[in-house]
């Protein structure tokens, strides 16, 4: 990876804000040394968020300053000293180093293993959280496929009938088509090409039975899916409408907004 | 740089902290206390929890100076991560966390012109400067830096891969250099 790549990846930004696992962080502070350009960029998103930082100020509560000085500054408290024998106060000494060095051979020994479960908890979280985007992808895919699986097996069986619905006046290059099965009553719509219509409107497909329109449902031209199921229509329908309606549909069909027609 | 000139530079001041001295303490406070405690608000968002951190985070600016590195960045930079990281520990022991992370940022950015008049502060009104960013840019910079997310915690809750993320949270940073007129 190049410098630029590395940089506009937005890694420095991130290392900035502290928001790496330490293993990316040694990374970037190792590119850092490579290249002075990384070092340079880094040293201006320091600056910047510094601008942004001091910009964004807010002044604290005035009574805060004074408590805050003083206990920053105030000593530590003092261990408290506690006379004693000699030949006691010797032995204590050696109880006492002997286990100040425990203690602090199991405190080095708890923070290794802190640090190194911290570091692998950081990893593991990062590879839960790839994992679950694997995941959500192959679902979205896999509902693709069921979904085109669907639209296939449709259109390839014998028992619909294909009514191709060709643009009318109104809108001569609007197509869409209609898998219409008889028997079992189901209507499916493939939209090749139909505008976008406002918020207020939606589509209407209309079947004409016995020379009257008959309400097979309303539609919107953005869905993703490449058969939509419309309403179930009786048998006999000698052609299928599309016209544009306020939104939720009409009894009656609006005709002068017609956008495609095909006959059985 | 433009946006605030500070009369002794902050290396100097890391050298007069790890030195003791008194004057230092003053100096740092009367600074940095404004920038610093900005940070804090706008993650805890009660002035009660802001303060209890300002002087938990001058403490560790103060007792913990030899962590600083300065080979790894900036004075400022390790001061507000540090300030950052007390912040969201104190929100977190506090569980107020849900409650309060879907308050509209906009008030905590507009504060500034109220308190914020003693210390130097840079005249461009940073709200103006916030709207130059696109709406997805500053959603990202809103979250990780005034807000003290995690990037997962954001790619958790909002469905943002961690890539995106980061792209969105340089452009922001980007602009805002641009527009802060940082060299």
């Amino acid at each position: 990876m190049s410098s630029e790549e590395y940089i506009s990846s937005g890694i420095l930004e991130s290392y900035v804000l502290d928001q790496l696992s330490g293993a990316e962080r040694s990374e970037v502070e190792k590119k850092a040394r490579e290249h002075p350009e990384v070092r340079e960029e880094i040293v201006r998103i320091e600056l910047s968020i510094e601008a942004l930082a001091f910009g964004t100020a807010v002044a604290p509560p005035s009574d805060a300053r004074d408590k805050i000085v003083s206990a920053v500054s105030s000593p530590e408290t003092p261990v408290v000293s506690i006379s004693r024998s000699k030949s006691e106060s010797l032995s204590l000494k050696y109880a006492a180093a002997a286990s100040v060095l425990i203690a602090l051979a199991s405190t080095i020994t708890a923070f290794d293993y802190w640090s190194k479960w911290k570091s692998a908890e950081g990893r593991l979280s990062d590879l839960i959280a790839q994992n679950q985007q694997f995941a959500d992808n192959y679902n979205t895919v896999n509902l693709q496929l069921n979904d085109i699986q669907d639209a296939v097996a449709i259109m390839n069986n014998s028992a619909f009938s294909r009514i191709v619905m060709n643009g009318t006046d109104n809108s001569p290059g609007a197509l869409a088509t209609i898998y219409w099965n008889e028997n079992t009553q189901d209507v499916y719509l493939s939209i090749q090409e139909l505008k976008e219509l406002s918020e207020n409107q939606q589509y209407q497909l209309w079947a004409i039975i016995d020379g009257k329109p008959v309400d097979a449902g309303v539609f919107d031209a953005g869905s993703s899916s490449l058969l939509v199921q419309m309403k179930s229509i009786g048998t006999g329908a000698a052609a299928f409408a599309v016209t544009i309606e306020p939104k939720g549909g009409s009894e009656n069909p609006s005709l002068e907004t017609m956008q495609v027609l095909g006959n059985v | 740089m433009s946006a605030h000139n500070h009369s002794i530079d902050q290396d100097q001041l890391v050298k007069e902290i790890q030195e003791r001295r008194p004057e230092a303490l003053n100096y740092l406070y009367d600074n940095y206390s404004g920038a610093i405690y900005g940070s804090i608000l706008r993650i805890v968002q009660e002035e009660d929890i802001a303060k209890e951190v300002l002087q938990d985070a001058f403490m560790k600016f103060w007792d913990k100076i030899d962590q600083y590195d300065s080979s790894k960045g900036r004075f400022f930079t390790w001061m507000v991560n540090v300030t950052r990281n007390l912040a969201i520990d104190k929100l977190r022991s506090k569980e107020l966390k849900k409650a309060q992370k879907t308050d509209d940022i906009g008030d905590y950015v507009n504060t500034r012109s109220e308190g914020a008049t003693h210390q130097n502060i840079d005249g461009i009104g940073m709200q103006e400067a916030m709207q130059g960013l696109r709406d997805e840019e500053r959603f990202v910079l809103e979250m990780v830096y005034f807000k003290g997310y995690t990037q997962s915690e954001i790619e958790k809750e909002f469905g943002i891969p961690l890539g995106t993320i980061k792209t969105r949270l340089r452009m922001a940073l980007v602009t805002m250099r641009k527009i802060l007129d940082v060299e």
